[in-house]
């Protein structure tokens, strides 16, 4: 980071089925509870940067950047940022560099998006858009359909049973009992897991993270000073298709954007105490562990059979029981990983936010300055 | 995702390069296809090809599926769009991996007749089992249509419900139905029949058609089949059918109005042959009755001299 980026205000709708809500009304909900814990008012944004996949085929709305942007009394400058399910984190990136760059010194970011307009089928095809459309598509796969490949090739390869592939879902879904902004607050057993219906084998319906209606925004300064700090953002990218790829149970970007976020924040990996990882389908949560390195190639599902009191999973609930409004997600996990550290008074928290097949992966590491071990 | 014509025929470009076998390298079943793709599931492999790349690819199978299986490439009806235009497209077919077909009954064999209408197939067979009584017996086709006159002992009669009761109970592992304007006939074997045959330590004989053949080859493995595709006399396929027409009309089991039915069949049949090469040992050109059974007491006795123990079981 050129400059010392602070996460200084943050907050969120919960994330759900807003039947009387649209993009409009969910995107001003979370901007206005960034607001108001931010040390600034709306007329210091200076630049908003939105984060949306869906609101095309859903809502029939483009321009997002300057819809967004008159929801301020001052019609600030404004761009949107797409990069499939990653698009929060891209977002949050794509504000790091104007920040850096001395562009702009505070910066609103909004992810929003609006999913339950549309029937499923829509939603469907309108998701295959993160895979590729002239390899993948024609096939008649469909997003769950390709994570269901990368299950059953991972199951192959490391002798994953579905039992232990249930135990997932089935922390994601304790966890968010606590979260007041969790779509899902009620437990799910392994064996109901194991026993929802097929939707691309091997995965069953709560292997699968929901469609949600969701808003979420923090706001970004160079300027003021708060006890979050980014330490670091990095972007990767690997093939849109899965056809492009050699290995299906690791993810490269991850990896490759784990090390570099590891160098740009200047820590170990045992330094992180807290992170919230893209769970769009179970099997994606094991992968992810281990692409980050907390776990073994073959053994990122020991960690959710054994959970670690010490190391903070998904609190929040994760993908699949908190929600997964697209756009929304990438930001939601960092305001989450904030709440996190100030709460636990931990250092170090990660958000790791992937798009499509893990072809577009962000992460973002997170310093909490009041932690007792910080030496600010 | 967007059907366009034009971009229909971007995608057919592409179409060549997937006219490969390959084996799979992860499979799933999508339950709920996405809009276009009908509502039936669909089972979807990554396909790693001979050349070095992968697709994804339909099956044309539901059956279960296994990584590292090999598959061949068939072209199928993919979709229809909005429009009404027809998407044909590459789908693969699983072989079933020696492995697997060796493991069912290691060492067992059936002799499979195939070919069409009139051909000379029953008659081959009944000189067979009358000839090489102890080494082969014939397993009767189970079958739904009303029995009739001139119907030799090959059929065993029984109704629609039983036929469709043990068929989803596993027990008859080959079916099919063959259209008449009149109704739907179905045809099946049992395996039951079929093992039966071998615990007596001979080969079982079966007169089957293309569906039949490919679901016997499924589920034993296509080495355990022995298959002689008969073909009738002449140069052109049309000499071939006018053959089938002559001898049909002579045998005087059929109405002219089925006859019909059996020729249109058998226009199928005779394209099958040279599409489906790969499911035949032999192709014999029925012109000499005695020259065609010849050759298959030949593959018999050489059989037999492999098998000769009975299964213990």
């Amino acid at each position: 980071m050129e400059r010392d980026i602070f996460i200084i205000g943050s907050g969120q709708t919960p994330f759900g089925e807003w039947w009387d809500k649209g993009i409009r009304e969910l995107a001003d909900d979370a901007i206005e509870k960034a607001l108001e814990n931010a040390p600034c008012s709306a007329i210091d944004i200076d630049m908003v940067i939105v984060a949306n996949m869906l609101a095309e085929h859903v809502s029939g709305q483009a321009h997002l950047g300057s819809m967004i942007a008159s929801l301020l009394p001052h019609q600030p400058p404004a761009i949107r940022a797409e990069a499939a399910c990653a698009s929060g984190a891209v977002a949050m990136h794509t504000a790091c560099s104007m920040l850096e760059s001395g562009r702009a010194r505070n910066i609103l970011v909004v992810g929003v998006e609006k999913m339950t307009d549309a029937d499923n089928s829509t939603i469907t095809s309108a998701l295959m858009g993160a895979a590729d459309n002239d390899k993948d598509a024609p096939s008649g796969i469909t997003f769950p359909g390709l994570f269901g490949l990368i299950a059953s090739r991972y199951m192959h390869e490391y002798g994953l049973t579905r039992e232990q592939l249930s135990c997932v879902s089935s922390l994601h879904h304790a966890q968010a009992m606590d979260n007041p902004n969790a779509q899902f607050r009620s437990p799910a057993m392994p064996d109901q897991v194991s026993a929802s219906p097929l939707v691309a084998d091997p995965l069953r319906l709560l292997d699968c993270s929901p469609i949600s209606d969701g808003a979420a925004a923090c706001i970004l300064s160079t300027e003021h000073k708060s006890p979050l700090r980014l330490a670091a953002s990095q972007i990767t990218t690997d093939t849109t298709s899965i056809t492009g790829r050699t290995n299906l149970t690791s993810f490269a970007a991850t990896r490759e954007a784990m090390e570099h976020a590891l160098t740009e924040a200047a820590i170990e990996r045992s330094d992180i105490s807290t992170v919230e990882l893209h769970d769009c389908f179970s099997i994606a949560a094991v992968i992810s562990l281990e692409d980050l390195g907390f776990a073994e190639p073959g053994r990122g599902i020991e960690l959710y059979q054994h959970p670690d009191p010490a190391f903070g999973i998904n609190r929040s609930g994760g993908l699949k029981a908190c929600g997964h409004p697209v756009g929304a997600t990438g930001i939601k996990q960092v305001v989450e990983i904030g709440k996190q550290l100030l709460q636990s008074k931990k250092q170090w928290g990660l958000a790791q936010n992937f798009g499509g097949i893990g072809a577009t992966c962000c992460i973002h590491i997170i310093e909490n300055l009041s932690s007792t071990h910080s030496h600010v | 995702m967007y059907d366009t014509p034009a971009s229909l025929s971007r995608q057919q470009k592409q179409r060549r390069n997937r006219n490969q076998p390959g084996t799979v390298l992860a499979y799933t079943t999508v339950r709920h296809p996405p809009t276009g793709f009908g509502e039936s599931p669909r089972q979807i492999a990554l396909i790693s090809l001979e050349d070095g790349t992968r697709v994804l690819g339909n099956m044309t199978t539901q059956e279960p599926l296994e990584i590292g299986q090999a598959v061949i490439p068939r072209m199928r009806l993919m979709r229809t769009n909005e429009q009404g235009l027809r998407t044909y497209d590459i789908a693969y077919e699983p072989v079933m991996p020696v492995r697997q077909a060796m493991q069912r009954h290691p060492g067992r064999y059936i002799v499979a007749l195939t070919g069409p209408s009139g051909v000379g197939k029953t008659t081959i067979n009944l000189l067979l089992s009358s000839g090489l009584s102890e080494y082969v017996q014939h397993v009767p086709i189970l079958t739904t249509r009303t029995p009739k006159t001139g119907d030799a002992d090959e059929y065993r009669h029984i109704s629609m419900e039983e036929f469709t009761q043990r068929k989803k109970a596993g027990e008859i592992i080959a079916a099919t139905a063959i259209p008449s304007r009149h109704e739907k006939r179905w045809y099946g074997y049992c395996r039951k029949d079929i093992e039966a045959i071998w615990k007596k330590g001979k080969i079982p004989t079966v007169v089957t058609e293309m569906h039949l053949l490919q679901d016997l080859a499924q589920y034993y493995g296509r080495r355990s089949i022995i298959s002689c595709g008969l073909l009738p006399p002449g140069r052109s396929r049309r000499a071939m059918l006018s053959q089938l027409l002559h001898r049909l009309r002579k045998r005087g089991r059929d109405s002219e109005e089925s006859i019909e039915d059996r020729i249109r069949n058998a226009e199928s049949d005779l394209q099958f042959f040279e599409q489906r090469a790969d499911l035949f040992d032999h192709l014999i050109v029925n012109e000499d009755l005695e020259r065609a059974t010849g050759i298959i007491k030949h593959s018999v006795l050489r059989l037999s001299a492999m098998t000769s123990n009975p299964i213990e079981s």
